[in-house]
């Protein structure tokens, strides 16, 4: 008798059904698998895959370019030599998506504008760096447009995980 | 909105994950196992309640659960192939003494588990002292013991 034949007694089997399901069986391990492999490289947030930058003029900004909702993330703002005072402007999608919960430095001025939100932060006359920490909210793509004083504006998109 | 879609999606998932997974997980539950499903639980725990311990947000979560549950269940109760779907079917494993080797392989069980289900359940110490071994839908190894040349005869000797 083969053995993959379906037997009657003691109990009926469906052979024909229960190796299809070790087969899906293989293919859900390899699933889980590889999951847990990109959660590695950081297509799901936090990893190379997900590091991004992006630089205009002067103005560059390094972000996660997956992110999931919830979760804390930086944002570095690298500002080029200039004057002592600098404005970052951040469009209304970033107002609305994320929750800053941290900026390094503190900004003297904090503001809200019609098509966003302002920061005035103190910076040397050599540049700096200016680090923000928000929480993702919605989920989906985000696409940020961040600029600096009269800077043509940076824009870069997040893909936000559920 | 959002609490409910979040807990029909875990519930589908986790339950994928875990028919997948294999039924000797389901069975043979080993202490690590169970400290493997407190995790499970834990992770997924926040991941739907999210930041909202509300007791609406329980009561919705709660309510969602039990109705897909129930839902699988009548799921189950109707339809013969769905039946086989959610719970698997059994599995003979040793037929009168006989291994079934690639079976055993492609359901992750060793000849010792066998043993150690014949020795469990019945007291019996070699793979010819078993007529069937099957391994059940819910995971765990059932023994049909070979009726023993004799034993039968001798009881009822000493009976008359």
């Amino acid at each position: 008798m083969d053995e993959f034949a379906s037997r009657q007694y003691p109990v009926k089997e469906h052979m024909r059904f229960q190796r299809r399901m070790w087969v899906v069986e293989r293919i859900g391990w390899s699933v889980l698998a590889a999951i847990a492999l990109l959660g590695l490289t950081g297509l799901f947030g936090n990893g190379w895959l997900s590091r991004g930058n992006a630089a205009g003029n002067g103005l560059s900004v390094e972000y996660e370019r997956f992110e999931r909702a919830t979760r804390l993330s930086g944002f570095a703002f690298h500002f080029p030599p200039g004057g002592a005072e600098r404005t970052l402007h951040l469009n209304r999608a970033f107002q609305r998506n994320y929750e800053i919960s941290r900026i390094q430095p503190e900004p003297t001025r904090n503001q809200a504008e019609p098509d966003g939100l302002s920061l005035t932060f103190a910076l040397p006359p050599e540049g700096g760096t200016v680090m923000l920490w928000a929480h993702a909210r919605g989920y989906g793509i985000q696409h940020i447009i961040a600029r600096s004083d009269n800077e043509p504006p940076l824009s870069f998109s997040i893909l936000v995980y559920p | 909105m959002d609490s409910v879609l979040k807990a029909v999606v875990v519930f589908f998932v986790l339950w994928a994950i875990i028919r997948v997974s294999g039924r000797r997980t389901l069975g043979e539950m080993t202490a690590f196992d169970f400290v493997l499903f407190l995790i499970i639980g834990g992770s997924t725990q926040r991941a739907i309640t999210g930041e909202d311990y509300s007791l609406t947000n329980a009561l919705i979560l709660v309510a969602t659960f039990v109705v897909l549950d129930i839902a699988l269940s009548i799921v189950d109760l109707k339809s013969p192939f769905m039946r086989r779907v959610l719970n698997a079917t059994p599995t003979i494993l040793v037929d009168n003494g006989h291994l079934l080797v690639r079976r055993m392989r492609r359901a992750r069980v060793t000849e010792d588990n066998i043993l150690e289900a014949a020795r469990r359940l019945h007291g019996l110490e070699r793979l010819d002292q078993i007529k069937f071994a099957i391994l059940e839908a819910s995971g765990d190894i059932s023994i049909v013991p070979a009726i023993q040349q004799g034993t039968a005869e001798t009881t009822a000797a000493r009976r008359a």
